[in-house]
C-alpha cells in the first residue's frame, strides 16, 4: 500500500530529512494561489500509476498564471481513467544533480539502504551503492565512494558530509519503522549548498 | 545465534563408516580406503548389514554393537534407509555424523529431510550434508570425499579452508588448489545444510587456528539474521573471500519501487558481503586468486607499489593494471633508493618505477635493484616480473628472489608468464611461500584484495 504522500512527508520531517514545499490543490485557480508567483510543479499521485514521468504526470516549471491553468486541466484530463487522485501541487527545486535514495526489506538480510545517480537515469545507468540497515559513518562513505557517479553527484567535503549525513538518518528512519516496506526518494536534488528531496513513495 | 562444537567432524577420535562395502565401485569403500590410505590414526569401524569382513577387517551389523562413544559416524547407503539408521546412531550418543547419500530435498523428497533434521535436532548430532562430499582435513586425516584418488591431485596441508554447498564446484577447487601451489587447512561440501550450514562452519573456522583464510561458494545465505550477526565479527578475525552464484536470479520485476527493482537478492547478497569486509570473486579464477595472496601476505602499510621487471612491455602493462584500480598507485621512490640504484644499476637502466633492469639482468641486478626498496619508506608493495624466457633469468635468480621474500617484510609477489621453463620455477618459488601470479591483471586484482581487506579491516569506527 502506497503510504499517504503528507503522511510520508511528515515520517521524513519527523528525522529531520528536507523535502520540498508542497500541498495539495483542487482547482486551476488553486494551484495558482499556491505558487504566488514562484515557479511550481504540478503531480498527480494515484495507486494505479507509480511511473509518474513517464506516464506524462508531471508538468515541470510552471510560473505564468495561464501556464498553471492550462497544465492543471490537462493533468485532470488524464488523471480521470487513473481515478481516485489527486492533484499536488511543489515548489519547483532549485537545480542540481538528481539522485536516488531508497529503501527496501530483504527476506534474508532486512532493511536495506541505496543510493544512485537518480531521476531519469536510474534505469539506465544502474548506478548504485546499497547497504543492509544500520549503516555506520564508514559504511556511508564507502557508499558514496562505490558511486561511479561520486564526483557529480558530491561537489566537495562539504556536500561529501551531507549526504553521509542524509543517509544516516533515512538509515535510521527505515530501521525504526518495521512497516516501510519500500522506499523511493527520487529525485533528491543535490545541490552546492544544500538537498531536497521532490519525490516521495514510501510502501507499507 | 548458539555456538556449535564441530569439533568431533573435523578432529573425530574415532569413526564409523556406515555402509562400507568390499566392491570397489561403491561410495562406502571408497571412502573407507581414503580413511586407510591417508593413515587415519583413531579406531575405523565397519558398520553394514551384511557383516562379511572387509579387507580383512570386522564388520559390525549396527554402531549400538561398538561398545566406543563414536565421534564420528560417515552414512553413505540409500536415503530411504538413512532414519534408521540416525535413530541408532541418537541411541548410541554419536556426537557427529556426515551423511553423503542423496535423494532428499535435492529431488524434492523435503519430508525425508526435515525427518533428518529433527533427529539431528533431538540427539544433538552435528550432522553435515545430506548430499554432500564431506569434509577433508590433512592434518587429522579425515576425508570423506567419496572422489578416486588419481582423479584430482592433492593440495599440500596449509591455511585455507574452503567451504561450499556443491560438491561438483568443490572437487574442481581442491584440484586447482595443488595447482595455485598454496596449502588447504579444511574443505566441506555441505550439501542440502538439513543440519549444519555455512553459518556453522564460518562460525568454526572463524575460531580455528588452523586456519587464516576462509574461502566459501554459495548459491545463497539461508539464515541472514546469524549471518549478519557472524560477517561483523570474522572479518575482524580473518579474510574471507566469497563466489556468490545465482547473479541473473529473477525476481525484482513485480516491484513497485525503483530500488526494489534495483536492489534483488544477488544485489542484497553483494552489498552484505561488501559492507562487512569480504572479498568477493567473480568465477573460479579470481576465487584462487585472492585465497593465494590473503595466505602468503601480511597486511600492507599502504597502496603504493613498486614493479620491477627484466621486460620493458611486462612493465608497462602491469603498470597499466596498477594505474587502472582505483585504489592503488604507483609508488615515486625515495631519494636515498634512487641514489643506491644509480651506483649499482648499468648505464642502460632508467631509475624510476617501473623499474626496468632489462633483458640480460640476472639475480646479481634483481638483488641489487631490490635491496633499496626492502626500506624504502615510499613503498608499500613491490610486484617483481620476471620473464624466464630472458637469457638472465635462471633458477640461480629464482632463488634469489626466494632469498629477499623472506627479508621483505612487505607483501611481495612475482608475475611469470610462460610454459614449461616458467611453470617450473613457479613451482620452485610457490612452495618457498612466494606468490606468483600468471598476468598483470591477475598480480594487481590480487594486490588490490589484499590492501581493501585490510584497510576494511583497520578501519575506525
Amino acid at each position: 500500500m502506497l503510504l499517504e504522500y503528507f503522511k510520508a512527508k511528515s515520517l521524513l520531517d519527523k528525522y529531520g530529512i528536507r523535502s520540498v514545499e508542497s500541498r495539495y490543490v483542487s482547482s486551476a485557480e488553486d494551484a495558482v494561489k499556491f505558487s504566488r508567483g514562484n515557479k511550481i510543479v504540478l503531480k498527480v499521485i494515484s495507486e494505479k500509476q507509480l511511473h509518474k514521468s513517464k506516464a506524462g504526470l508531471v508538468k515541470l516549471g510552471l510560473e505564468e498564471e495561464d501556464e498553471i491553468k492550462r497544465a492543471y486541466k490537462e493533468l485532470e484530463a488524464k488523471a480521470k481513467r487513473i481515478a481516485p487522485y489527486k492533484i499536488i501541487a511543489q515548489k519547483m527545486a532549485g537545480s542540481g544533480i538528481e539522485a536516488i535514495i531508497g529503501g527496501r526489506e530483504d527476506p534474508q538480510f532486512g532493511k536495506m539502504i541505496l543510493i544512485g545517480l537518480g531521476g531519469i537515469y536510474v534505469e539506465a545507468f544502474k548506478d548504485f551503492a546499497l547497504r543492509t540497515c544500520p549503516i555506520t559513518e564508514y559504511d556511508a562513505s564507502e557508499m558514496l565512494d562505490q558511486l561511479k557517479s561520486r564526483q557529480v553527484m558530491t561537489y566537495n567535503g562539504e556536500s561529501s558530509a551531507m549526504l553521509t549525513a542524509l543517509l544516516l538518518r533515512i538509515s535510521r528512519m527505515l530501521k525504526e519503522n518495521p512497516s516501510i516496506k519500500e522506499l523511493d526518494l527520487n529525485p533528491v536534488i543535490l545541490r552546492k549548498d544544500g538537498y531536497d528531496v521532490v519525490d516521495i513513495r514510501v510502501l507499507e | 545465534m548458539t555456538k556449535r562444537d564441530l569439533t568431533p567432524l573435523f578432529k573425530p577420535k574415532n569413526v564409523a563408516i556406515i555402509g562400507a562395502s568390499a566392491d570397489p565401485g561403491k561410495v562406502g569403500h571408497i571412502i573407507l580406503l581414503n580413511y586407510l590410505n591417508e593413515g587415519y590414526p583413531g579406531k575405523i569401524y565397519l558398520v553394514n548389514k551384511n557383516t562379511a569382513p572387509i579387507l580383512g577387517r570386522k564388520v559390525y551389523g549396527s554402531v549400538l554393537e561398538i561398545k566406543e562413544r563414536l565421534d564420528s559416524v560417515v552414512i553413505a547407503i540409500p536415503a530411504a534407509a538413512v532414519p534408521e539408521v540416525l535413530e541408532e546412531c541418537g541411541k548410541a550418543k554419536v556426537r557427529s555424523v556426515v551423511l553423503v547419500s542423496g535423494g532428499f530435498s535435492e529431488v524434492g523428497n523435503v519430508e525425508l529431510q526435515d525427518q533428518i533434521t529433527a533427529m539431528a535436532k533431538k540427539y544433538d548430532i552435528a550432522l553435515v550434508g545430506p548430499n554432500c562430499l564431506g569434509i577433508m582435513n590433512p592434518r587429522s586425516r579425515v576425508n570423506t570425499l567419496f572422489l578416486p584418488a588419481y582423479k584430482l591431485s592433492k593440495p599440500r596441508i596449509g591455511g585455507v579452508s574452503f567451504i561450499a554447498q556443491s560438491g561438483a564446484v568443490g572437487s574442481v577447487i581442491l584440484d586447482l588448489i595443488e595447482g595455485e601451489g598454496f596449502g588447504l587447512s579444511k574443505f566441506v561440501s555441505y550439501g542440502n545444510a538439513a543440519d549444519v550450514d555455512e553459518v556453522d562452519l564460518m562460525e568454526y573456522l572463524m575460531n580455528d587456528d588452523e586456519t587464516n583464510v576462509i574461502v566459501m561458494y554459495t548459491e545463497g545465505i539461508k539464515r541472514g539474521k546469524a549471518f549478519l550477526e557472524l560477517a561483523r565479527k570474522i572479518t575482524k578475525a580473518k579474510p574471507v573471500v566469497i563466489l556468490k552464484a545465482g547473479r541473473t536470479e529473477a525476481g525484482a520485476s513485480a516491484a513497485h519501487s525503483h530500488t526494489a527493482a534495483l536492489a534483488g537478492s544477488y544485489e542484497s547478497h553483494e552489498a552484505v558481503f561488501k559492507q562487512f569486509g569480504f572479498t568477493i570473486a567473480n568465477d573460479l579464477t579470481d576465487l584462487l586468486y585472492y585465497a593465494k595472496i590473503f595466505e602468503s601476505e601480511k597486511a600492507p602499510q599502504g597502496n603504493r607499489i613498486a614493479i620491477i621487471t627484466n621486460g620493458g612491455g611486462a612493465g608497462v602493462l602491469t603498470t597499466d593494471a596498477i594505474s587502472s584500480s582505483k585504489y592503488l598507485r604507483l609508488a615515486e621512490l625515495s631519494e636515498a633508493s634512487k641514489k643506491a640504484l644509480s651506483k649499482t644499476m648499468p648505464l642502460l637502466v632508467n631509475i624510476r618505477n617501473p623499474l626496468d633492469l632489462a633483458g640480460d639482468a640476472g639475480d646479481k641486478r634483481y638483488h641489487d635493484a631490490l635491496y633499496p626498496i626492502i626500506n624504502d619508506p615510499n613503498v608499500d608493495m613491490v610486484i617483481v616480473i620476471i620473464l624466464f624466457q630472458t637469457p638472465g633469468a635462471d633458477s640461480k635468480l629464482a632463488a634469489e628472489i626466494i632469498g629477499l621474500k623472506e627479508i621483505m617484510a612487505k607483501p611481495m609477489i612475482t608475475i611469470a608468464t610462460g610454459t614449461q621453463y616458467t611453470e617450473m620455477h613457479k613451482v620452485m618459488m610457490e612452495s618457498s611461500g612466494l606468490p606468483v601470479y600468471d598476468s598483470p591483471r591477475a598480480a594487481a586484482m590480487a594486490l588490490e584484495a589484499l590492501f581493501r581487506y585490510y584497510a576494511y579491516k583497520n578501519h575506525k569506527e
